[in-house]
């Protein structure tokens, strides 16, 4: 059962290591980096891209791609916002913003489904739309009086450090990794990233199943948004701008092909993590913040390049058995 | 031989596995429009890849002009004016046509691509074919007969002295057919040497001064068309020992009395007027050329491609099945031909791929998890019914052989209880034995009252398999052949590559 596990995900387990490294590396650099403050904070820090990464990783193993998780984050945010300051209980806030991002993902999935427009160019048009639509709502300008109630209910503390926004990333990993491996719609996620024509002759529905990986998706950036609510305490529009390239840039640490049909949640979170661990890293030993986009670039390109490196020695022992 | 241009002298191919030509030796003359026939897979084409430089022979020589000659490349034979117009002719979107005449060969000046010669050369060219556009026009939106003149007129660029065409009629109407013959014609004036390839017997008698026959990788024998007819050719083309394999070992079990499936006027993008009953029981052979579109109408009836008119019965009653999973649903399979793109999914296990159409019998607990035992076991059952020969559930399908691949993907259809299966091409790439234990299947399903579409283009395999014939033509259905003793290949042929008569 346990190696069973670790077969299934040696990819993860490898980014697991990339990031016991940077972590071992940053310890030694500084005494302060291995503490426990300082390691929660890594979590911390890791929760919001966290949510956003194993949503996109959902639509990225579908052969997809979506790029306005952030401005689905900021369209949740104000939209929970509004509903807060205007006293609506915690848990129906909670419950429209889940909504909110299932139905950005059915408009993202028609699009892509209905209209066969490829991912990247439908999302990268609802993006912006998805912003225009979180300044109109919030009229340009952060949205006040957000109940305490509500904040409380992402940032409670139930240990030293540990807030209920990293135990809902848990929860909703947790969901996720199960739909996803021991469900029906996840084995036909997985085929139709890795061969849409052979899943669709299989006599799968392609379409309802993209459909349900992009809401999948837009719900994990519902969640991203309610706790970086739940953090700032007002609800900024311009909240989230960005946020997807480092959401892809976990999932692909993370060892999700952008090809499609390869990813877990796992490798996701855990990429997530690293970014982080490193980006906390290079702020404890005072290097330039400069220096932080060039060693998460860095890092993005040696993960990935692991996986061709990975391919090029298996085959390499391949050619050698063969020769013999 | 009188003024013999290019000669082919024992000429040999093999690929892994198979030989594709076997000392073919004989001759073309200068300036003759010379036809190669035979059946799908008997050699043609790899003939003429051979010739063209796309790859080499295994062994044996080509003379062109008594010259030993073997081209490394196809951009080496170009300039050496062996030229080849495609059955589907590709070309560059966005670029102009003469961008596209030039294309790889551009001429330049000064470090710079220099267009106003070219646009000179090839306008000359486009007149002298009678061609309405011009080199400075864009080939978008040009239709699939001016593409054809486009890499005509490519060919006239690098002065060709030989050019073959690979079925170049097989998409063009009939008035571009006329005018591509008129251009062969005046080609041939001109004493450039033709290769013809060409499925419509009626073009090779217009068209073609002598032909060359090919079964089976060999070549049969060179004939003046004039001294030849429809049968002469068809019975050459043939002619093989049938009884060889593909046989029936259990007597037929069609019930005439009960129609499964019945396909009214089917209509869609590619065919028309499809109209057939399917009966319990039954294997329904779909015969025909490669691009009679059978596995057009059987996309359509799976619920891959849509209709446009026609009705589909089933079990009597009224069906619309509009996609891959109602066609599931109905109890309807399809195993396709292209096997790589579309019979498996390349990243799972046999396990998975056998159980993925069927996996919604797999649930278990309040969570609806699948029920891991449940699909090993249904896996273990089928791979041992299809005599799977790697029974490891978690090997992937994508290493196994074209025969063990075709397994797994008819133990997937077996296992989601389907009562109807289509068969699209059974036996492609499959190795010998795993053929006969493919046929094997397909008895024991019909023998259980259930019943098989089987399109095939080997006419071996339809006639020992096939309980009734379709025969399709060009989107159409252009016979029935309904008794075991008109099943010869002349018949089927003969349905298959002339117009009806009617």
């Amino acid at each position: 059962m346990v190696s069973r596990f670790i077969k299934k995900n040696s990819r993860s387990f490898t980014t697991l290591v990339a990031l016991l490294l940077i972590v071992l590396v940053f310890s030694i650099l500084s005494p302060r980096y291995f503490q426990y403050d300082n390691l929660i904070d890594i979590v911390n820090q890791g929760v919001v891209n966290g949510f956003l990464a194993i949503g996109i990783t959902v639509a990225i193993i579908t052969g997809g791609i979506d790029l306005s998780v952030g401005s689905t984050m900021a369209v949740v945010i104000v939209g929970c916002a509004e509903l807060s300051a205007h006293q609506v209980p915690v848990v129906i806030v909670v419950v429209l913003g889940i909504l909110m991002g299932v139905l950005i993902g059915i408009i993202n999935g028609f699009l892509i489904t209905r209209m066969n427009l490829q991912p990247f160019i439908a999302t990268l048009g609802t993006n912006q739309i998805f912003r225009g639509v979180a300044y109109v709502i919030s009229n340009g300008e952060p949205v006040l009086n957000i109940q305490g109630q509500f904040r409380k209910t992402f940032q409670f503390q139930i240990a030293r450090g540990i807030r209920m926004n990293m135990i809902f990333l848990l929860v909703l990993a947790v969901i996720f990794a199960v739909i996803l491996s021991r469900r029906r719609a996840g084995v036909y996620i997985y085929a139709i990233g890795a061969n849409e024509n052979a899943a669709r002759m299989s006599g799968i529905n392609v379409e309802r199943y993209k459909m349900f990986a992009y809401i999948m998706c837009s719900v994990g950036a519902a969640m991203a948004g309610m706790v970086t609510l739940a953090r700032l305490g007002t609800g900024e529009p311009t909240a989230g701008e960005g946020f997807e390239t480092m959401a892809i840039a976990a999932a692909a640490i993370g060892g999700t092909s952008l090809a499609g049909g390869k990813g877990k949640i796992l490798g996701t979170v855990l990429g997530a993590f690293t970014i982080s661990a490193l980006k906390i890293g290079l702020i404890v030993i005072r290097l330039d913040t400069f220096y932080q986009f060039i060693a998460i670039g860095l890092i993005i390109i040696l993960a990935t390049y692991l996986d061709t490196l990975q391919a090029i020695i298996v085959r390499k022992i391949a050619k050698r058995k063969k020769s013999q | 031989m009188d003024n013999e241009y290019i000669r082919f002298e024992n000429v040999r191919k093999e690929f892994p596995g198979v030989v594709a030509l076997s000392d073919i030796s004989f001759s073309v003359r200068k300036g003759e429009v010379h036809a190669l026939l035979g059946e799908n897979g008997a050699g043609k084409s790899t003939l003429l890849n051979i010739l063209h430089g796309v790859f080499p022979a295994t062994s044996g020589t080509v003379y062109i002009d008594g010259k030993p000659t073997k081209y490394n490349s196809t951009y080496e034979a170009i300039t050496q004016g062996v030229i080849k117009v495609h059955q589907e002719v590709q070309v560059v979107e966005n670029l102009t046509v003469g961008q596209n005449i030039a294309l790889g060969f551009e001429m330049v000046k000064g470090g710079f691509l220099d267009y106003k010669d070219v646009y000179e050369k090839c306008d000359g060219i486009l007149e002298e074919l009678g061609c309405s556009f011009r080199s400075k026009d864009p080939v978008t939106g040009l239709g699939v007969g001016d593409l054809q003149m486009i890499a005509i007129a490519k060919s006239l660029y690098f002065n060709a002295n030989i050019i073959s065409f690979d079925e170049p009629t097989s998409a063009l109407s009939v008035p571009e057919i006329e005018k591509l013959f008129e251009i062969i014609r005046n080609l041939k004036a001109k004493g450039i040497t033709i290769l013809f390839i060409s499925h419509k017997l009626d073009e090779l008698f217009r068209i073609c001064d002598r032909v060359t026959i090919f079964r089976d990788g060999m070549c049969i024998t060179t004939k003046e068309m004039s001294e030849t007819s429809n049968e002469d050719l068809i019975h050459l083309m043939v002619g093989r020992d049938v009884s060889s394999y593909a046989v029936r070992t259990q007597p037929s079990c069609a019930d005439y009395s009960e129609v499964v499936l019945e396909a009214k006027n089917l209509s869609g993008m590619t065919f028309d007027d499809i109209s057939f009953k399917l009966y319990k029981g039954e294997i329904l052979g779909f015969s025909g050329l490669v691009g009679a579109r059978r596995t057009e109408v059987m996309r359509a009836i799976f619920g891959a491609d849509p209709l446009n008119g026609g009705e589909l019965y089933l079990h009597g009653s009224k069906v619309n099945i509009d996609s891959t999973e109602t066609a599931l649903v109905y109890g309807i399979g399809l195993i396709s031909e292209d096997r790589k793109r579309e019979g498996f999914i390349p990243t799972m296990s046999n396990n998975r791929n056998v159980n993925i159409p069927g996996m919604g019998k797999f649930k278990k607990g309040m969570l609806g998890l699948v029920d891991e035992k449940e699909m090993l076991d249904n896996f273990n059952n089928y791979a041992e019914l299809v005599k799977l020969n790697i029974r490891n559930p978690e090997h992937f399908t994508v290493n196994l052989s074209g025969g063990n691949q075709q397994k797994v993907i008819v133990a997937k259809w077996l296992s989601t209880k389907a009562d109807i299966l289509i068969f699209d091409e059974p036996t492609k790439g499959v190795d010998v034995g795993a053929k006969a234990e493919i046929y094997k299947l397909m008895e024991d399903f019909v023998a259980e009252g259930k019943s098989i579409i089987m399109v095939s283009s080997e006419l071996p395999e339809v006639i020992g398999m096939s309980d009734r014939i379709i025969v399709m033509r060009e989107g159409r259905i252009n016979g029935l052949i309904d008794k075991k003793e008109d099943f010869t290949e002349v018949k089927i042929l003969s349905y298959a590559m002339q117009e009806k008569e009617s």
